[in-house]
């Protein structure tokens, strides 16, 4: 179904044009939820009330409108809500708790899968840059997310947010400079500043 | 010629490849001239690259594939005006899975301490009187559905529990059938549980909520024979006491039905034969 039948069915109350759209668009709604909330179960949360306030608010999509950029629109607004309800403080992690996570909590493949020291190695680059998006803010992060993940252009991205392209610039700007700051550390970065000391 | 300032303000676009090709041959012109914007350009990239090994954990094909079932589910009681939105089971079940395992060994610890303070109350207190209008509430439609419900779960669990991989045919076994089966029956559960919170029946409908959770660890297992899930699952059905739990109620209800001969408690008979 394309888009425009699905708007159409959408707009008619048909179940099996929202069905579809929930099926073409629940990995990129859950997803941008994840990485905004930070865990699985207020994703699938803030993922489902997304879904259901598109249902219930559907009369007011403009017809000319881009769906996946309203989408995004409702699913980051959702998810700074939750932020909210939550009172989220980001809670820096120490390097404790990145010495002790294990294979499993950075989501890697199964024990057994790749080599241990390579295991290893790459169970510390998740939590590192897991750590680095945590100290981005929720706008910044969001706007990141949603170029280097879902490769929106930077147009659409303020389209989605209802942001001005300035702002989405300086937005990514400032998020990819965070980002740059908290992985310093990393034989990859450092090994470009250093090349170019 | 661009300078150092407007070098930066298209830096994000050049690195994402947004620049037009006249802009892009300009800031490129500035990057060789530069080296100061050229480290910054390199190290900002090399950073984007690092990015790019960043893996999201994926929750696995039943979790998409039930994705349109939960969220129909969560409609439908949204227009009832009932409150679950996201079952308790469902969020334990994904909650539980980022613990660390010494977690789950103090939780057993409580759990058994909890299951020592219930034989306890059970064997100091003994039972009130039961008086008819109790007895007909307590009997009521819900406890028969959650009898129902716990026998089913239990001869499930009973298979499950039982089974040794190393010495029995995995075909036999077929696990995707009791996950279909572990399925059905948690999507049962929330129905009953609600139920039986009407009627204060605090001890059935957490048994109910016990069985509910480990109903869809089951439905959750991996493809194949998943022989560590299966062998985490009877650690934790062992751990709560599960199948002290069940035979309790049981009793209990048993009791109940000889008071009773006419309540419908003694209806829920355990088949003779597992044919899970």
């Amino acid at each position: 179904m394309d888009e425009r039948s699905l708007i159409e069915g959408m707009a008619r109350g048909d179940r099996a044009a929202f069905q579809e759209f929930v099926e073409q668009y629940k990995k990129k709604v859950y997803y941008l939820a994840l990485d905004m909330a930070g865990n699985p179960v207020d994703a699938e949360d803030i993922s489902q009330e997304v879904f259901l306030k598109v249902f219930r608010s559907f009369a007011t999509f403009r017809k000319d409108a881009k769906l996946g950029s309203w989408l995004y629109r409702v699913t980051y607004n959702a998810s700074i809500d939750h932020l909210r309800r939550k009172k989220f403080v980001p809670e820096p992690v120490g390097d404790d708790v990145l010495e002790s996570r294990s294979q499993e909590d950075a989501g890697l493949p199964p024990r057994g899968a790749m080599d241990p020291a390579l295991a290893a190695e790459s169970s510390l680059l998740q939590a590192r840059i897991s750590k680095a998006l945590e100290n981005v803010s929720p706008q910044e992060k969001a706007v990141f997310l949603l170029r280097h993940y879902d490769d929106l252009m930077l147009k659409d991205i303020a389209s989605s947010l209802g942001l001005s392209i300035g702002s989405v610039k300086s937005y990514l700007f400032r998020a990819v400079r965070k980002l740059q700051k908290e992985l310093g550390g990393s034989p990859l970065i450092s090994g470009v500043e250093a090349s170019h000391d | 010629m661009i300078n150092c300032r407007t070098s930066k303000d298209r830096m994000i676009e050049a690195l994402y490849g947004e620049l037009g090709p006249s802009e892009k041959e300009r800031f490129d012109e500035h990057m060789r001239s530069c080296q100061e914007c050229a480290s910054e350009y390199s190290v900002l990239g090399a950073t984007l690259r690092l990015m790019d090994k960043r893996e999201r954990p994926d929750p696995g094909p039943e979790f998409w594939d039930g994705y349109w079932d939960r969220l129909s589910r969560r409609k439908v009681w949204e227009e009832a005006g009932e409150a679950p939105r996201t079952s308790i089971g469902a969020r334990l079940v994904r909650a539980l899975s980022g613990i660390p395992r010494w977690s789950y060994q103090a939780a057993g610890a409580a759990a058994l301490l909890l299951v020592g303070i219930l034989i306890g109350s059970r064997l100091i207190t003994p039972p009130a009187p039961v008086s008819t209008a109790t007895r007909g509430a307590v009997e009521s439609g819900a406890v028969m559905q959650a009898g129902n419900f716990i026998e089913r779960s239990k001869i499930l669990l009973l298979g499950l529990v039982n089974y040794d991989s190393a010495t029995e045919d995995a075909y036999a076994f077929d696990l995707g059938r009791k996950k279909t089966m572990s399925r059905e029956l948690a999507a049962e559960a929330p129905a009953i549980r609600s139920a039986l919170n009407e009627r204060g029946q605090k001890r059935l409908r957490d048994l109910v909520s016990d069985l509910e959770l480990i109903m869809m660890q089951i439905a959750n297992l991996g493809s194949g024979q998943d022989v560590e899930g299966v062998e985490f699952i009877k650690q934790g059905v062992d751990r709560r006491g599960i199948f002290f739990k069940i035979d309790l109620d049981r009793m209990g209800r048993d009791a109940r039905s000889s008071v009773d001969p006419a309540s419908p408690a003694g209806g829920t008979k355990l088949p003779k034969k597992n044919k899970i």
